[in-house]
């Protein structure tokens, strides 16, 4: 090595400080710490997962949708959150919304281009149909009752509800003294400026919060204690069981926060209604 | 307890344990980077490597090795990718696309970890261990090795050399990442996180649809994602994900991991140069910037104030339930302010300006307390430019630490301070400049832009987290960020080893009643206000036509 | 503005560090020369008023291709912007060549008599003065003009150095010795001496002088480079961050099609006029346009206090030194041992003494002997007696065989001298010296003093205590120093342990006693070692080492050529106290620069608060909430703040010239009080000065 030139000498070390380090950190490391957490940790190292009837069922760690094969919540189990993975709670497919805080303006179907629902539409939506399905108010602040999102294209003389396509009925008549149109299919309302309607909807909300957001992953196991007591009185009609029995299994199955500080008090969703099918 | 206060508390816990670990890990550390003696796997190491470890080297040979080290790092990364259809565990994927894979072998070895791939359907376990895995701790340990030079730059006289390469990035390894990366990855599966090498397998869910339920050596991985900040995720959602980050206290263990070693190594370089005091001044400003940066974000998102969170009653989407919005608030700065990258809830999401925060938090040039290393070199070149503005004011020919801030070493902090900057502004004026690049917005309007901005900024920072609307596994975008990624990571090394060997080579000047002190709260406070009142005047017309145009709606 | 927290004048205290005051006039004579200043080549040098005119020039093509008010309004200021701190730099030089005007008038063509041998005075041949050259030898009598810098080799002369140092009394130059460097251009008033040139043609000390004020090969100075770097770099940043907005308003154009136009923004992006301005008012033009003016002035401050310096690097250092070396006498001390107490020996009364020690005295002519009369006057009501009052008395002057002086009147013999031979003299006289009398003596000598027994007949009185007397607030000068982080190093040829009674006294910090030249050296050196900067005074030939050695030497004008070629600064003054206002003046520099620089950073958040909302309300109504000065309108925004930018340059030209306040004290007194002046300052003038600025201009047409 001593007649090589220098820049040649310094590549051929730091090729071989690459490769005794790949050896000790890319091999050595994570195949030691795998084999000891395969004996110490041996549930959790391969993915906690969850049985029933003698058959891996999930894990429960990864939240699941409780939907039939149409897509339409199974009445008898508390349903999750909202998902982005893939079809919903992906594991091979995990992603959050994504969309921004303002995105309120829908992007309606045209020349063959799918649309896309803004993310308050999608709440909106989300919260009518969860107040349906519980029998409360879907209504929340900044959504229409039909369950899009109440924004208004304010133009100096006229003004549209421009996630509200004709023919229906916008949410408001006027604004300012000016009528509220419904938005007409294929017309660019992008000059007018956006105002998003707040309306008299109850604060808070009967759906709670984490009901009508997706999470961050996709496959959120848990929901908020509020999100299961709006659900326990439909599982338990569903099920014929006491409302009092199934609020005993929520309380089971939620966990505060560590230490008191820790985290939000969440509910286990695969849990609680593996536990509510086993009785 | 409310979730403000439980919030709080978080922090507060998290605070303490960071002041606990302080000097036992910073003293360590100085031990480390100081120590003559060499263990016998270190000896061993150096034989393979045919290196004296006694061998000190000049700046320009200590960063040639590195520079060399990074290129070899660059091209092995590449190919493991490119290659892993040949290779054990790749679960049946193909080999990752060029630029895919160009765009991710500089973002692992810059210690950015952008990911413009998705973990879980892209990359084999085999990929992820050797290739990924090692990137996390060897490129976390050159960002250490950096900072040690700096350090000793001002700790020595009238010396022609700043230190050994190899013995840095050797050491920092086995004696620093590797022993708590080891009991780390088994805590965290103590927490629930997976490590095995399996390929996903298939289950029927209770209403009988089917779930993949997903593999690998998760939590070997995880750990020195957050303790070398790199955040690169295992999966596609990061630390959002239950096998990533199981439950609240993984949440917390991970952040104390995030932030461990970038503030204790200002008690490294107390000691080092043998003033604990000035390892504490700079251990305030990056504290009050921290604190800041950790605050306003909570506030920001727990006070909800955009449409969307007012309809929802609260900023939860792209949160994770277990942990909330105050705790996922908390890991969003603690990843922005530090070059990690790793994110526990999605930041394009958040409120207008606890998103802007993030971005924010970056753009401070990653120093509060920043990457591991990079943190400090990027910290201690502000303190120079503001020794250099300070020590003019009080009539003297500026010094910090006896060393003389001359125009060679302002002209090297100069540079450092404009490369980022630049390639943040230049590359977002690039792509907001062209219809094509613009169409990988996910949002419309001032949001849309926000995005583009958070890409480049968190690639130009060496940051690595995203406003992840954005499709950006695009040939342009994984080129272009790819460029911002690698001048932003060794423009500013090359500058910094530059730095080290023009101060080492100084004779110290003694300190007087007439010198500057640089320990004092006015010196930390005017630390503070030259970085705040810099990065806000380089990145307001940016971030007004952002985030700032979106929150004031 | 809010000009009270800026314009606080630096009071003229006992003559130490402020400046000259501005004088309108002189702006306005300095006009011509500021606009040739215009020049491109000529602005190059100075990257943010480079940028600045780039940027002038180009609006002026946008307002000639579409004109309107607030573009000419926009164009007219910008280039007023570059004027101001060619005005600023202009004004700098003119005072510095006012002064050269005076000196070249000392520089007559003056014609010099040649010796053709230097040893005959009698034979010469007269040439012109810019003929000579080093090493030829001149004669010059009374009335005549010394024709060049060197020394004189025979003779003594009173000289009129007046067109120099402005000093009008003569002063004495002889051959030897170390007064005997006179300069070019001086006068001889008396007598006749034989010089030896030691300049080279055209090299003169005038020459150079001349070349000094007018700064005409100025060199930057370390501290001025690296501090244009970081302008550089600051412009270049901002310079970055304004043009890549562009890309980034177009689409927020874009994507806000229902807003017009507006003479800011339109779908093209930003306006060239309003990007242009907001790109002049954010790059650091305050301190960019008063740098190099701020230079000037500091070498110009020097030379108002009589010193020259021989590079702007060694004013830079003066602010830097750590260790001054200062020599005792004439510096510390008054110069002479004085009289400080009459002891008597047991037996005689005070008033007795100092009765005999004042007649031994009287005719006394030297410093000690006055001394002693004025102290006996003050101290014990004696009258001054003449000696012609005293016919009969017979005066016995001092010589080096007796070593005493004294008196013999009225049959009283009184003497007054050194102790072993007064005390001879009283023994020979068959008196027998008190014992006690040598315990006086020996403890005056232990506590540094000089003692002088006195004597009659036979008797001794008592003992003198003659002492060196610090000059008044040396004590509290070096307090300041201290303070300053400045150690303080007395140089004195007494024995150690004179020097440590007068060290203790005057209150440095460290002393060398019986220094030679080397020891001198040997301690300077020590010092730079050490990392330390030394600066000290030196006149003699053989102090030109350390002078050559030392960061900062200055050398008396008084001194000998050697000594001032050795040296990087001059004091015309002689005056080695000087060193102390040096330093001074070196620290008001950098301060200066740095407070400026801080002020024109800190100006910009106000800035943005003016042209952010300005141009953006438009798409973004939101933003309006940023426009927190409630300005009128987008225009008027916008013009104030250029208008304030460009106005600012002329309000702080004056303290770019006087140098900002100093204050002797620590470095962290000093950071606070400049960061809260310049600072915060800063950060509110602007906001104020905008605002008024806009009230003002809102009414102009095109302003809405």
């Amino acid at each position: 090595m001593k007649h090589l030139p220098n820049p040649l000498r310094r590549h051929l070390a730091a090729l071989r400080a690459l490769a005794v380090l790949t050896v000790l950190l890319g091999l050595i490391y994570p195949l030691a710490a795998t084999g000891l957490a395969q004996v110490l940790f041996h549930d959790n190292a391969n993915g906690s997962a969850v049985r029933a009837g003698g058959r891996d069922v999930g894990s429960s760690l990864i939240g699941q949708s409780f939907t039939d094969a149409d897509g339409r919540p199974v009445r008898k189990y508390f349903q999750s959150r909202p998902s982005a993975a893939g079809d919903g709670y992906d594991p091979t497919s995990t992603s959050a919304s994504n969309l921004g805080p303002e995105d309120v303006i829908d992007v309606p179907p045209a020349g063959g281009e799918k649309g896309r629902q803004s993310l308050l539409t999608q709440v909106c939506a989300r919260s009518r149909a969860a107040g349906e399905l519980e029998g409360v108010s879907g209504a929340r602040p900044y959504c229409t009752p039909d369950g899009v999102g109440a924004v208004l294209k304010v133009f100096p003389n006229r003004a549209v509800s421009v996630n509200q396509p004709c023919p229906a009925t916008p949410f408001v008549a006027a604004y300012q003294g000016v009528r509220v149109e419904c938005a007409k299919q294929g017309e660019d309302y992008a000059a007018g400026r956006t105002v998003p309607v707040r309306g008299n909807a109850p604060t808070p909300p009967a759906v709670p919060a984490d009901a009508v957001t997706a999470s961050g992953s996709g496959l959120d196991p848990h929901i908020s204690p509020a999100y299961a007591d709006l659900q326990a009185p439909r599982v338990a009609k569903e099920r014929g069981l006491p409302l009092d029995r199934v609020r005993a299994l929520i309380e089971q199955h939620t966990t505060g926060r560590i230490l008191g500080f820790m985290g939000e008090p969440s509910v286990n969703v695969l849990e609680l209604n593996l536990a509510l099918d086993e009785g | 307890m409310g979730t403000t206060t439980a919030g709080m508390f978080f922090i507060a816990s998290l605070i303490i344990a960071l002041a606990l670990a302080y000097r036992p890990l910073g003293d360590y550390m100085g031990r480390v980077y100081s120590s003559t003696t060499h263990s016998r796997p270190e000896r061993l190491i150096y034989r393979l490597l045919g290196v004296h470890p006694e061998a000190e080297q000049s700046w320009g040979g200590y960063a040639r090795a590195l520079l060399a080290f990074s290129a070899v790092s660059v091209l092995a990364v590449y190919g493991l990718q490119r290659l892993q259809d040949r290779l054990p565990l790749s679960l049946g994927l193909p080999p990752v696309t060029d630029h895919i894979a160009w765009n991710t072998a500089i973002s692992f070895v810059t210690n950015t970890n952008w990911q413009s791939y998705s973990g879980e359907s892209t990359m084999g376990h085999l990929t992820q261990m050797a290739a990924l895995a090692v990137q996390n701790f060897v490129s976390a340990a050159v960002g250490m090795s950096v900072a040690i030079a700096l350090v000793r730059g001002f700790a020595r006289a009238r010396s022609g050399t700043v230190g050994n390469f190899w013995v840095d990035l050797v050491r920092g390894v086995l004696r620093v990442l590797l022993p708590i990366a080891f009991v780390g990855a088994l805590v965290l599966v103590a927490g629930g996180l997976v490590q095995n090498l399996s390929a996903p397998h298939e289950v029927t869910t209770l209403t009988g649809g089917t779930q993949a339920v997903t593999g690998g050596p998760v939590a070997s991985q995880e750990v020195i994602k957050e303790l070398g900040t790199n955040g690169g995720g295992f999966y596609n959602v990061n630390s959002a994900h239950p096998f990533e980050n199981a439950v609240p206290w993984t949440n917390w263990l991970q952040i104390f991991l995030i932030l461990v070693i970038p503030f204790s190594l200002t008690r490294t370089f107390g000691r080092l140069v043998g003033q604990l005091r000035q390892g504490y001044a700079i251990l305030a400003v990056m504290g009050v910037l921290a604190l800041a940066g950790v605050l306003l974000t909570n506030v920001f998102e727990l006070s909800g104030g955009a449409t969307v969170p007012q309809a929802v009653g609260a900023a939860m989407e792209g949160k994770e339930v277990r942990f909330g919005v105050s705790n996922s608030a908390t890991f969003g700065a603690a990843t922005t302010l530090t070059s990690t990258g790793a994110v526990n809830s999605f930041h394009d999401s958040y409120t207008p300006f606890g998103g802007m925060m993030t971005m924010f938090n970056m753009m401070l040039g990653e120093v509060a307390p920043g990457g591991v290393g990079s943190g400090l070199y990027g910290m201690l070149v502000l303190a120079v430019i503001t020794v250099f503005v300070a020590g003019l004011m009080v009539g003297r020919t500026p010094e910090y630490l006896g060393k003389k801030i001359r125009a060679r070493e302002i002209k090297l902090a100069s540079l450092y301070f404009l490369v980022t900057p630049v390639l943040v502004l230049v590359g977002t004026a690039c792509a907001m400049g062209s219809a094509e690049q613009r169409a990988s917005m996910l949002n419309t309007g001032p949001h849309g832009l926000s995005e583009i901005l958070y890409a480049f900024t968190s690639a130009s920072n060496n940051n690595g987290s995203a406003f992840a609307g954005l499709t950006v596994n695009t040939p342009w975008y994984d080129v272009a960020l790819g460029l911002c990624m690698a001048f932003g990571r060794f423009v500013p090394i090359i500058l910094v080893l530059a730095l080290a060997g023009s101060l080492a080579a100084q004779s110290p000047v003694p300190e007087s009643a007439g010198t500057l002190p640089t320990y004092r709260p006015q010196f930390v406070g005017m630390v503070v206000g030259v970085t705040l009142i810099l990065v806000a005047l380089t990145f307001l017309p940016a971030l007004a036509l952002g985030p700032i145009a979106e929150g004031l709606s | 503005m809010s000009t009270s927290a800026l314009e606080e004048p630096a009071p003229e205290r006992d003559g130490r560090a402020g400046g000259g005051l501005l004088d309108p006039q002189q702006l306005i004579r300095s006009l011509p020369d500021a606009l040739k200043k215009l020049h491109p080549f000529a602005l190059w040098r100075n990257p943010v008023m480079f940028v600045v005119e780039v940027g002038a020039a180009f609006t002026t093509v946008l307002a000639v291709l579409d004109p309107s008010v607030f573009a000419w309004a926009i164009t007219a200021w910008l280039w007023l912007t570059v004027l101001f701190a060619n005005l600023a730099e202009a004004t700098a030089e003119g005072r510095g060549k006012a002064q050269a005007a005076t000196l070249r008038k000392a520089k007559t063509d003056a014609v010099a008599r040649r010796l053709a041998d230097p040893a005959d005075p009698t034979r010469w041949d007269v040439i012109r003065a810019a003929e000579l050259r080093q090493g030829d030898h001149v004669i010059v009598e009374a009335g005549e003009t010394i024709p060049g810098d060197g020394d004189v080799v025979e003779g003594i002369a009173s000289v009129d150095e007046s067109a120099i140092t402005g000093e009008s009394a003569p002063v004495i130059r002889e051959s030897g010795g170390d007064r005997s460097g006179v300069t070019g251009g001086t006068k001889v008033l008396s007598d006749r001496i034989i010089v030896a040139i030691t300049q080279k043609p055209g090299e003169s000390f005038v020459d150079r002088m001349i070349a000094l004020v007018e700064g005409a090969n100025r060199q930057k100075t370390p501290n001025e480079i690296a501090l244009n770097i970081l302008l550089a770099a600051l412009t270049v940043i901002f310079l970055v961050a304004t043009v890549t907005m562009q890309p980034l308003a177009i689409y927020s154009k874009l994507v806000n099609p229902g807003v017009a136009d507006s003479p800011a923004l339109n779908a093209d992006g930003v306006t060239g006029v309003v990007l242009v301005s907001l790109l002049v008012c954010l790059i650091p033009t305050t301190i960019g346009a008063l740098l190099s003016a701020i230079g000037i002035a500091g070498m110009d401050r020097l030379v108002q206090r009589n010193v020259l310096a021989m590079s702007g690097r060694a004013v830079e250092a003066a602010g830097d030194v750590s260790t001054l070396l200062l020599d005792k006498t004439g510096t510390i001390t008054l110069g002479n041992r004085q009289a400080a107490a009459f002891v008597p020996v047991r037996g005689v009364t005070p008033s007795e003494l100092a009765e005999a020690a004042q007649l031994s005295s009287l005719a006394d002519d030297t410093p000690e002997g006055r001394s002693i009369v004025v102290f006996a006057k003050q101290r014990f009501g004696l009258r001054e007696r003449q000696p012609g009052e005293l016919a009969h008395a017979e005066w016995v002057p001092f010589s080096a065989q007796t070593r005493m002086s004294g008196v013999n009147v009225d049959g009283r013999e009184v003497r007054k001298g050194a102790a072993t031979a007064v005390m001879k003299w009283v023994r020979d006289a068959g008196g027998h010296a008190a014992e006690e009398a040598g315990h006086l003596v020996d403890g005056i000598s232990a506590s540094g003093g000089t003692p002088l027994v006195v004597a009659e007949r036979g008797r001794v009185l008592g003992v003198i205590h003659l002492k060196d007397v610090v000059k008044a607030g040396m004590r509290e000068r070096f307090d300041e120093m201290r303070r300053m982080g400045i150690r303080t190093v007395m140089i004195t040829g007494d024995n150690p342990l004179t020097a440590k009674a007068i060290a203790d006294e005057a209150g440095v910090d460290d002393f060398l006693a019986e220094a030679t030249p080397e020891d001198k050296l040997t301690l300077i050196k020590r010092e730079q070692e050490g990392g330390r900067l030394v600066a000290m005074t030196g006149d003699g030939t053989n102090d030109a080492p350390a002078l050559a050695q030392s960061d900062v030497g200055v050398a008396m004008n008084t001194g000998t050529s050697a000594a001032k070629e050795a040296g990087n600064m001059v004091d015309l003054d002689s005056n080695p106290t000087k060193l102390i206002e040096i330093v001074e003046i070196g620290k008001q520099l950098l301060i200066t620069r740095g407070a400026l620089t801080t002020f024109s950073i800190a100006n910009d958040i106000a800035k943005y608060f003016a042209i952010i909302p300005a141009v953006f309300a438009a798409v973004y109504p939101g933003l309006d909430a940023l426009n927190i000065m409630r300005l009128s309108s987008p225009q008027s925004a916008v013009l104030a703040a250029v208008i304030f930018n460009a106005l600012v340059i002329v309000a702080l030209i004056p303290l770019a010239l006087r140098g900002v306040r100093y204050r002797p004290s620590s470095a962290s007194k000093l950071l606070s009080r400049n960061l809260y002046v310049y600072g915060l300052g800063g950060v509110v003038a602007p906001f104020v000065g905008i605002k008024v600025i806009d009230l003002l201009i809102q009414l102009l047409p095109g302003m809405s």
